[in-house]
This record gives C-alpha cells, sequence and structure tokens, in this order.
C-alpha cells in the first residue's frame, strides 16, 4: 500500500492522550515530603504578607523610647521591640510584604529575559552566541552587589530602581546557565531529527529545546530569591531601596545591627526570618529538580 | 538482490523513471576547522569528506563502510543537509536540491535513523507526539497525524494501545530504534538514511530490526543508504557497497562482487579483518595495523598509501580515481589498477584483475 494514504483500519481506537508532562511533575513533587513541607512554609509567608494588617498584634510604625530593645516574651511584645520600642512580631509580619517583592519580583522577570537570550544563543550559536554571551560577560565581570549599587545609584533612589537593578543583576547568571543547557541539548540527535523534518528553529525550540532547558534554569533562578532578598536588603542599607522606617526584614536586621550584644535574640529575628524563607525556597527548588527528571 | 518493487511505478512524486537515480552527488566536499594551539596557531582544516561522488540508485539499498573518522556519519549529515557542504552538489531525482527542489521538500523525501536510539527521541515527548511531530509541521492535521503514527507503530511491531503514549525511557533500545524508523516514515520519504542504525543493538534485536527493515522497504518501496561498520550485516542488507576512506571512496561496487573479490587494497584488508567462523581461515597477522592517518593533514597521493602493501612510490604522488578494472567488477580508487600509472602491478595488468586478495593475505589463504 502508499503510505501517502492515511490508514484508517479499524484496529485503530482513539487513544486518550497521555497525562502531560506537567501533570507528572505536580504528581511526582507532591509526594516528595521536604517539597511539601517547604512549599507549606512558602505559601504562609505569602498569606502572613497579604493579611499582615489583620494578623499583626500591634501597629509596626509605633515608636516608644521607653520600650526599647525588650526581650522576647515580655508581656505585649512576644518577640520583643526593636531599638525604637516598635513591636517586633507586627514588623515581621508586615516585613514580609516588602522583602517577599523584593525577593520574587526580580527573579521571574530576570528568568525570562535571561533564558530568551541564553537560548537564543545557545541554539542560534556561532556569531550570535559570541556576541551574547561576551555582552553578558563585561557584566557578569562586576561582583554582584557593586553591580546592583552602580545600577541603583545611576537609577536613582527608590523601591523600583532597586527592583529594576537586581533584575539586571540576575540576568547575566540565568543567560548564562540557559546558554550552557541549551548548547548540550541543541548537539543531541533529536534536534538534528527534528531539523530533519523540515521544522524551522522557533517550532523547534518551542517544542523540543524549551522542554529539555527550562527545567535547569527554573531550579537555577528559584536559588536566586533568596540572593534577591539579601541583594534587596544590600541596597535597603545602602538607602537605595527601601527606606526607614518602613519595615523591611533586610533594612530591619541591618539597622538592629547596633543591638547585637544587648539583644542578640532579637536582633537576629529578621535574619532568622530570610533565613527560613531562603531554605524553604531552595528546599522546593530541589524537589522540583527531583520531580521534573522523568525517569524518576 | 531485490529489483524495484512495485510501489516505484506508482510513486507519484517520480520524475525520471527507475534508470535516473534517486540520489546523486558530485564533488561533495566538507572541510571543519580546527582552532589553532596557541593564540596566533595557524587553524587547520579535517577533511572530513573530500570530493565524494556517488549515486543511489532507486529502489537500491546502498551500503557505506569503513573505519571510524572516515567520514561516513559525515556524509550522511551532509545529505540531509544538517551540515551545508563547502562544494559539492547534491541531486534527487534529477533536481538540484536547493536550486530546483526546495530544501524543505527535499526533506519530506529525505529522512534518517540515528545511531543512538535514546538521543534520537526527545524525553519530554510521548513516542506518539515524536511521531507526529514531522506531519504537523508539515500541516497535516493532528487527528491525521495520530491515526498515522498509530499506524506506522503497528507497522514496526508496536502495539498503538500500548506504546504510543509511553516516553522513550520507558522502552528498550531495540523499540526506541522502531519508533525512530516509525518517526522517519512519518513524512513519508522516498530515500531512508540509516546511520549506524541497527549497531547499537544486541544481535538478536539487530537481527529483528533488520528484518523489519527489508520489510519496509519493500512495502513503502524506499530506498536505503546503510551506514554500518559490521561488514556481516552490510553484506547481508546491500545490493551496492561504498568503501570509503579517510574522506573518500575506495570502492565502489555491486556488494557480492567486492565482498566476493575485493579491488582496493583497503577493502580487501577490512574484508579480512572479519572474524572468520572456520578455525582454520584465522586470520594470523593483522590485515592492517597503525591508527588511520590524522585527516587534518592526510598523506599526499592515495591516502591509504602508508598502510598498504601493495604501495610504491608513485602512490605517494597522485591521487587515483575510481576507476573500474574490467566491465562487471567494482570501481576502485588505487593506481594498480589504472593502467600506464606507473604503478609497477598496473603496468603488467591484464584481465582478469590480479587477485590482490590473495597477495595480500598470504597466511590467510594457506
Amino acid at each position: 500500500m502508499s503510505i501517502l494514504q492515511v490508514s484508517t483500519s479499524p484496529v485503530l481506537t482513539p487513544i486518550a492522550r497521555s497525562p502531560g508532562y506537567w501533570s507528572g511533575v505536580v504528581r511526582r513533587v507532591s509526594r516528595d515530603p521536604v517539597a511539601m513541607t517547604a512549599l507549606f512554609v512558602i505559601v504562609a509567608l505569602i498569606l502572613m504578607a497579604v493579611f499582615a494588617s489583620s494578623i499583626a498584634p500591634a501597629d509596626p510604625f509605633k515608636s516608644a523610647m521607653l520600650r526599647r530593645l525588650k526581650p522576647i516574651g515580655t508581656p505585649g511584645f512576644p518577640l520583643g521591640a526593636d531599638e525604637l520600642g516598635r513591636d517586633m512580631l507586627s514588623r515581621l509580619i508586615y516585613g514580609a510584604r516588602l522583602s517577599l517583592l523584593m525577593g520574587l519580583t526580580p527573579v521571574p522577570i530576570a528568568f525570562i529575559i535571561g533564558s530568551a537570550l541564553g537560548i537564543t544563543a545557545g541554539y542560534v550559536g556561532g556569531l550570535t552566541n559570541t556576541l551574547i554571551m561576551r555582552t553578558i560577560d563585561v557584566f557578569y565581570a562586576f561582583p554582584s552587589v557593586l553591580l546592583a549599587v552602580a545600577l541603583s545609584g545611576a537609577l536613582g533612589a527608590g523601591l523600583t530602581n532597586a527592583l529594576v537593578s537586581i533584575t539586571l543583576v540576575f540576568i547575566p547568571p540565568i543567560a548564562r546557565v540557559a546558554e550552557s543547557v541549551t548548547t548540550q541539548v541543541r548537539s543531541l540527535d533529536y534536534i538534528d531529527a527534528a531539523r530533519a523534518s523540515g521544522a524551522g528553529a522557533f517550532t523547534i525550540i518551542r517544542v523540543h529545546v524549551l522542554g529539555n532547558v527550562l527545567g535547569p534554569i527554573f531550579v537555577y533562578a528559584t536559588g536566586l530569591v533568596s540572593v534577591s532578598m539579601i541583594l534587596a536588603s544590600g541596597l535597603s542599607f545602602l538607602g537605595l531601596g527601601v527606606r526607614p522606617p518602613e519595615p523591611e526584614w533586610g533594612l530591619m536586621l541591618n539597622t538592629l545591627r547596633t543591638a547585637i550584644y544587648n539583644q542578640p535574640l532579637v536582633a537576629a529575628l529578621p535574619g532568622a526570618m530570610i533565613f527560613i524563607t531562603s531554605i524553604a525556597f531552595n528546599v522546593l527548588a530541589d524537589g522540583l529538580r527531583t520531580a521534573m527528571d522523568v525517569k524518576s | 538482490m531485490s529489483t524495484a518493487p512495485d510501489t516505484l511505478a506508482t510513486d507519484p512524486r517520480d520524475r525520471g523513471g527507475p534508470a535516473q537515480s534517486l540520489l546523486s552527488i558530485n564533488g561533495l566536499v566538507k572541510h571543519f576547522p580546527v582552532k589553532g594551539s596557541g593564540f596566533f596557531g595557524r587553524g587547520g582544516v579535517v577533511r572530513a569528506v573530500d570530493g565524494v561522488s556517488f549515486d543511489i540508485r532507486k529502489g537500491e539499498t546502498l551500503g557505506v563502510v569503513g573505519e571510524s573518522g572516515c567520514g561516513k556519519s559525515t556524509t550522511a549529515r551532509l545529505l540531509m543537509h544538517l551540515i551545508k557542504p563547502d562544494h559539492g552538489e547534491i541531486i534527487f531525482d534529477g533536481e538540484k536540491v536547493g536550486i530546483d527542489l526546495p530544501l524543505s521538500e527535499y526533506r519530506r523525501q529525505v529522512q534518517m535513523v540515528f545511531q543512538d536510539s535514546y538521543a534520537s527521541l526527545n524525553p519530554r515527548l510521548t513516542i506518539e507526539d515524536s511521531i507526529t511531530f514531522g506531519p504537523r509541521i508539515h500541516g497535516m492535521a493532528e487527528t491525521a497525524a495520530r491515526a498515522k503514527a498509530h499506524d506506522l507503530l503497528a507497522r514496526v511491531g508496536l502495539d498503538p494501545s500500548r506504546f504510543a503514549g509511553r516516553y522513550p525511557h520507558e522502552l528498550s533500545g531495540g523499540q526506541r530504534q522502531r519508533v525512530n524508523i516509525a518517526r522517519a516514515l512519518a513524512l513519508d520519504p522516498r530515500l531512508l538514511i540509516l546511520d549506524e542504525a541497527v549497531s547499537a543493538l544486541d544481535k538478536s534485536v539487530e537481527a529483528q530490526v533488520l528484518n523489519l527493515l527489508q520489510d519496509l522497504k519493500a512495502d513503502f518501496g524506499l530506498t536505503y543508504m546503510f551506514i554500518s561498520h559490521d561488514l556481516n550485516v552490510v553484506r547481508f542488507m546491500v545490493d551496492r557497497v561504498m568503501v570509503m576512506y579517510l574522506g573518500t571512496v575506495a570502492e565502489l561496487g555491486e556488494g557480492e562482487a567486492v565482498f566476493a573479490s575485493p579491488s582496493h587494497p583497503y577493502t580487501a584488508a577490512l574484508l579480512a579483518s572479519m572474524p572468520k567462523m572456520d578455525p582454520s581461515e584465522r586470520t594470523i597477522e593483522a590485515p592492517l595495523t597503525g591508527d588511520p592517518p590524522n585527516p587534518i593533514n592526510p598523506p599526499s597521493g592515495c591516502r591509504f598509501h602508508p598502510r598498504c602493501k601493495l604501495a610504491e612510490p608513485v602512490c605517494a604522488t597522485i591521487q587515483p580515481s575510481l576507476t573500474a578494472s574490467a566491465p562487471g567488477t567494482s570501481q576502485a580508487a588505487c593506481l594498480a589498477l589504472v593502467p600506464q600509472s606507473g604503478h609497477t602491478l598496473a603496468a603488467r595488468l591484464s584481465l582478469p584483475v590480479p587477485d590482490i586478495e590473495s597477495m595480500l593475505m598470504p597466511e590467510a589463504s594457506a
């Protein structure tokens, strides 16, 4: 017979579409207790930020010089008071808003731009690759904090400019990871097979490259959430990001550092919050990395 | 061995009739630049394919054999237009590819099966999605493409209801290679390039896949270019065989003629290196010594002369072209077969051709 005609023999029964790749990832990650704990922590932090005004027991801006640096457990101040006598618990709850904003906003934007640049460089190769990657190397040569400070300084102080500069700082490393993973995938035979079937570059990237490179880039980018929060607090400390008296964990950590000998536990609280958030994101990213492996 | 099946005559895409070659390759050249060692180091070129010309006839299986690094796979990739040739033209059924015949149309008619069955399937796509990708690119509706994929899976011996939704890692090597064959057939190609397609399979599975390939060839009226380093498999599969050495064609001829009486000393040495089933025919001395020379700086003249037992000074100066020593024999690129070439064997060349095999292998024939 000629294969030009599509056979419609009665043997053929319409087969239900196999469950997609991502539903498999969700199923596997939901069976990972460690990743689920991390996800629970992240959801709790987000809920805390959203409902801060109804959860917080006191006004985070109300200061009283007489109540300065109360220890943890003081009646009315379950987590003590800061150097201006403001309720630590309320400030930590409100601080989640800005800290999560600073931590979470730059990463997805940098993820999209960095992936686009890196995948283009990796797939096209040649001169395009050299042009994109060498430009990125120039940015990569600066230490990230220095670059963020320089960009923030150039753009001017303010929350938006701080977010923009952190985003710009994250694009080069994400693009690098994207480029190296794409170069690896590009050399595999299934890409050649797709090219041999006459598909264009855009279709090949969409169908064959993205699914195989986004996983590792995504995992890498998730790890940047904590770096982003720390960078943001650094910018706040230098007066380039969040300004006092706004509650933000990085800023709180910096202003409380003078009290480290008087009330070390209180002074360490904002750091503990940053630590918990970072760990939660890193553990979730690790769980996703495992779940994204089809063979597991 | 096999004649062109009847399906060829009915193929509406056929242009020149059965006498016209399906694929004609003229003077194909591909050099890969290599970076120099130092900062100002002079980079050389790897002469991966250096002036290769051959035809693939309609309905035949052309075998391509040679040591690793001889340019077999590069030739295959050049034919698929996965890499651009530096020189040379590819003519498909009378139409020059890229000029008379658009590349997209050419790619529907020529497909390839790769050696690594795992790397040639996207691990994130189900078997079914991998097979339907090509037809969908060429505008086939999804339901039709899916029906076709199921049909092809059944044709390559995989139950579509069990395998369509699976992922490549859930299949064995033989099953994956069947999927790759189905994927290649999904575009209704006329020429299938099999680049070491069965080399990575174990022997029993290899035999099954070879039989499958033979059946598919007859059913679909296919033409095969069969690249392999396994001479036994090539002998089983092919109508004609092309022997490559260091980016050039050493010998080209009917399969049985080449295997029975090789004309080129390299072919003779290759055949002598095949393990013998009969202990009394055991090869004592290695038929070929040393590695193939560096293709960055290939030997002058005949590229085989540093390893050839028939080599004479003239071999280092003149590069031989393919010559048939007598009608009906295979063509070989060897000065010993060219009259008046200056080679002592050529001078007293008389028909029939000298028995090169016995001259090379006194121990083997003793």
